[in-house]
């Protein structure tokens, strides 16, 4: 009789026990479902929809995506992007990687001082960096025009307030602020080197830059290859610097998705065109992503936390 | 206290068969070692015991009671891991009563437990320690510690002294002993080192591909090995092995030609035919070296001889086949020799094609089997 | 030939001395902040990264005129709250893959790890769609969930890769203690990644604090507006007048700043152990 109980107290519970376990995942999925999901298939629904006055939606099939491929603007979108993420993500690589280099091996005392110092503009609101940045490229009273002067860059206007310039203005901006984050990615990267490889490296007589060109950046492939990820993702969803900085502007010069998404949405209010636009950046973001993760092995973790 | 009965019990990962049917029964208050090479199903058996593997089939239970789904706690047992597994963030203090708070023991009870399971095991100096701080001999005590408080029916320990060194594990070794005759509890303990196999069980269950090969007391296993495998497996330096042939059968006496030379009469308890190949076990310390034309000798040539002070250990090879021999007479053999060697009847194993113990005659005969009997 | 010790020894001045130079022009956006704040109204708009001689009046001007404690509240709120929540669920699910690995959950973790390849240009239409129907917009956790759903797939990657490194036997060990599984999460599992816990609730933090796109569209009301969304509005205030603008944005920037630096070793350590075991 009391075999009997036992057992069916332990099945009873080992059956609870299974079901309650799901409750683990349970917050996740559902953050995930309603925040992530469900706006995406709305967004991808409502992208084959117009709008129509009396707020009544109209099955138009690809039209949205016909009208904003039309759409010049669309394409200096496009162009920005290319520039923005070609020149940003190796130049912040190279910056960073360099720090990381000579903080991580030549420094002890001030590490976590240089460390902590070329990171803060990460940790700086954007906002307060694209006000700072317009006050730094003003033309008259802005330091840039005043001290370029020097090494014989004349600069009369604001550089973006001039079309040409305005995108290349606010890479610099850019870079300038996620830097940091790059070089604590091969902080970590470089942490992560076994250190009886470098020894070996050394005895078979590699030193200074040998070792550094030949040992350390292979070696650090797996930071670069989530830099690159991240920095193609970072690149398509880039919105706080131009939409404070030039919205834009000028004549649409700067536009780059998050603003041309902001404009057709939220300005406009022709949420087709901008639902539209939601999927192609979406879809653009997924495409370069996988193939990354495909041709490359590229992660999404830091520091290559798992194996490369 | 707890009598274990494993019941028919198969354990499969996807389409691998780690053990197949298994049955085993593991008395109230005994100490079961369980044995057997690296991969052999020892460590997966003792995690089925203990609840954190489920079976495909078959029963577990504790004192007749069906616990084959239940969790550890309520099997009532403790476990100490091969890395001790002790939480890196508590303390000694609270790695020990971890489980008793986990059960609602109230406060003092466990400060009253974990004090005394201190004391007895030398750790009260260390107990505001974190493990890091710790030697590999004091977190194996911490863990034995763990294990203790919770007062448990099956005490299981996995490799438990395979962590630390030489010098330590002998130490280690004794103060388990000493534990065991303490605690009074079921225990079962794996070990790939038939030393410690030895040394402490009641009762040894020599595993190998997952199958148990032979359950028995130490010096049974040691006399009477059931098969080539366990003949191999326990004893320091491991049995001899010749190849031989069956050349004539009466009854319960079998005359073998071993193709390194002599021809003997082994005692056989089951029928062999001529003409059938056997294997002729012997271990190193039951060879006799003997002077030249002896009755039953046998003239080797010494090729390697290893001092050790207590023993001498004899390589020698003749016709494609080793040979070990334990002196621990002192004789002085050098590399080269050439020596007499006597291989006694009543010490011979023999063994069949199968690889099973077919030789009836054996120290056994010699010495009561009952040397080492059960604690209680 | 210098000896080697020497040779050494003016090479590390000097990468020293560069790596200053560096950080030097490196910091001429914060410090060009900090001097336009600390200017006379007659010096705001001399061309100069310092001026002579320096005031306080307009930090004690702004504090007094604008209601900064509130808007510092509003982050700090969304941004607490987004902190927990991501972390404890993040931290669910990863032990429910790394340690239960419950059936399903792989299939589950690949999902939501789609979410990390997700621009958030492409989801602020929809969330603002959602949160109107919702009736969430200008409300706290307007903000905090859909910050908690993009937040969570980077934590739970984090937490699960230092779960999964922790040495199992920890685990059943627990089981043997007598812990279930809520038990084991609690006083094994949180405990064993404290360093990722530390590093993934620094980074959600800076991450939330600074977020500007979404804050954007759902705060409209300025008495719910975060730190990060309040410039704008005070560069039209202010445009006559640098020396306030400039002392705000200081005064906006400086806790996270502050922040970063006390908790800045920490949050490297974290980084650093994940690395190490990678």
């Amino acid at each position: 009789m009391r075999a009997g109980a036992a057992i069916a107290a332990v099945k009873r519970r080992s059956a609870s026990r299974a079901s309650t376990l799901y409750l683990f995942a349970l917050p996740a999925t559902l953050l995930f479902v309603v925040f992530i999901a469900y706006p995406i298939l709305w967004v991808a629904g409502q992208s084959l929809y117009s709008g129509t006055t009396d707020g009544r939606a109209i099955f138009a099939g690809f039209a949205n995506y016909k009208t904003i491929l039309g759409d010049p603007t669309f394409w200096i979108v496009v162009r920005n992007m290319v520039l923005w993420g070609v020149i940003t993500i190796p130049v912040q690589m190279l910056i960073g990687g360099l720090l990381a280099y000579f903080i991580e091996r030549h420094t002890h005392a001030l590490r976590g001082f240089f460390r902590t110092m070329f990171f803060l503009p990460v940790v700086t609101s954007v906002s307060v960096i694209s006000l700072v940045w317009v006050q730094i490229y003003a033309p008259y009273y802005g330091i840039a025009q005043e001290y370029l002067k020097h090494v014989g860059i004349i600069m009369t206007t604001s550089p973006i307030g001039d079309p040409k310039t305005a995108i290349y203005a606010l890479i610099i901006v850019n870079i300038w602020q996620w830097t940091g984050f790059s070089m604590l990615m091969y902080i970590a990267g470089m942490a992560n080197l076994p250190s009886e490889v470098l020894d070996a490296a050394r005895i078979d007589g590699a030193r200074g830059w040998r070792l550094a060109v030949h040992v350390i950046v292979p070696m650090l492939s797996p930071a670069t290859k989530s830099l690159l990820l991240l920095g193609v993702i970072g690149t398509l969803q880039t919105f706080p610097i131009v939409h404070l900085m030039t919205g834009g502007g000028p004549n649409r010069a700067s536009e780059v998705f998050g603003t041309f998404i902001f404009k057709q949405s939220f300005v406009l209010g022709d949420t087709a065109s901008g639902a539209a636009l939601s999927v192609i950046v979406l879809v653009t973001a997924l495409v370069l992503s996988l193939v990354q993760i495909a041709l490359l092995g590229a992660r999404l973790s830091p520091a290559g936390k798992e194996q490369p | 206290m707890a009598t274990l009965s494993i019941d028919k019990i198969t354990k499969a990962f996807g389409h691998t068969t780690v053990i197949p049917e298994l049955s085993l029964t593991i008395e109230d208050g005994e100490f079961c070692v369980l044995v057997g090479p690296s991969g052999c199903g020892k460590s997966t058996l003792l995690r089925i015991i203990a609840g954190l593997e489920p079976i495909s089939s078959g029963r577990i239970l504790v004192d007749g009671v069906d616990m084959s789904g239940a969790e550890p706690p309520e099997r009532g047992v403790a476990m100490v891991f091969q890395s001790y597994a002790l939480y890196p963030h508590m303390d000694v203090d609270r790695n020990i009563g971890f489980g008793l708070k986990i059960a609602r023991t109230p406060a003092a009870e466990i400060v009253e437990r974990v004090s005394r399971a201190a004391e007895k095991l030398r750790l009260g100096s260390y107990l505001k320690r974190k493990p890091r701080e710790l030697s590999g001999g004091q977190r194996q005590r911490v863990a034995i510690g763990r294990a203790m408080t919770r007062k448990p029916k099956l005490f299981l320990l996995d490799e438990p002294l395979s962590n630390l060194d030489a010098a330590l594990r002998v130490g280690m070794r004794i103060e388990i002993a000493r534990l065991k005759a303490e605690l009074a509890s079921t225990m079962v303990y794996v070990t790939h080192d038939q030393v410690e196999a030895m040394t402490l069980a009641d009762r040894i269950v020599v595993m190998n591909g997952g199958r148990i090969e032979q359950v028995g007391t130490p010096l049974e296993l040691y006399h009477r090995p059931a098969n080539l495998f366990v003949a191999g497996f326990i004893g320091s330096p491991a049995m001899n092995f010749l190849n031989g042939k069956v050349v004539a059968s009466r009854g319960t006496v079998a005359t073998v030609a071993l193709s390194m030379g002599p021809t003997m009469d082994i005692p056989v308890e089951r029928h062999v035919e001529p003409g059938d190949s056997v294997t002729l076990g012997i271990r190193p310390e039951h060879v006799e070296l003997a002077g030249e034309g002896q009755p039953n000798s046998h003239v080797l040539k010494a090729a390697i001889v290893e001092l050790l002070g207590s023993d001498t250990f004899i390589h020698a090879n003749e016709g494609g086949e080793s040979l070990v021999i334990r002196d621990s007479r002192g004789r002085i053999v050098r590399a080269g020799d050439r020596i007499g060697v006597a291989l006694p009847a009543r010490a011979c194993h023999l063994f069949n094609g199968a690889g099973d113990r077919i030789s009836d005659a054996s120290e056994a005969h010699a010495e009561p089997v009952s040397s080492r009997g059960r604690v209680n | 030939m210098m000896a080697p010790l020497t040779r050494n020894r003016i090479r590390g001045v000097v990468i020293h001395a560069v790596l200053f130079v560096v950080l030097g022009f490196w910091m001429i956006p914060q410090v060009y902040m900090l001097s336009i704040g600390l200017r006379t109204p007659a010096q705001a708009f001399d061309a100069a990264l310092f001026t002579w001689p320096v005031t306080f009046d307009n930090f004690v001007t702004v504090i007094r005129d604008n209601p900064l404690g509130g808007i510092f509240l509003n982050s700090l709120i969304i941004t607490a709250a987004t902190v927990a929540i991501v972390v404890a669920v993040s931290s669910l699910f990863a032990f429910a893959c790394a340690i239960l690995r419950l059936k399903g959950s792989m299939l589950l973790y690949t999902t939501l790890l789609t979410t990390l390849m997700v621009p958030l240009a492409s989801m602020v239409l929809p969330l603002a769609i959602l949160l109107k129907n919702f009736g969430w917009v200008n409300t706290y956790i307007g903000l905090i969930l859909p910050y908690a759903a993009l937040g969570v797939p980077f934590a739970m990657v984090i937490l699960k890769a230092f779960m999964e490194d922790a040495p199992r036997e920890l685990f059943e060990a627990a089981r043997v203690d007598g812990c279930n599984a809520w038990q084991t999460y609690w006083h094994v599992a949180l405990p064993l990644v404290r360093p990722a816990l530390v590093f993934v609730t620094i980074w959600q933090f800076i991450v939330t604090w600074n977020e500007f796109f979404l804050a954007l569209i759902v705060l409209t009301r300025s008495e719910m507006k975060t730190l990060t969304i309040v410039p704008m509005q005070y560069s039209g205030l202010y445009m006559a007048n640098p020396g306030a603008l400039f002392a705000i944005l200081t005064l906006i920037a400086l806790p996270l700043i502050l922040l970063y630096v006390l908790v800045q070793r920490a949050f490297v350590r974290g980084l650093l152990a994940g690395a190490v075991k990678g």
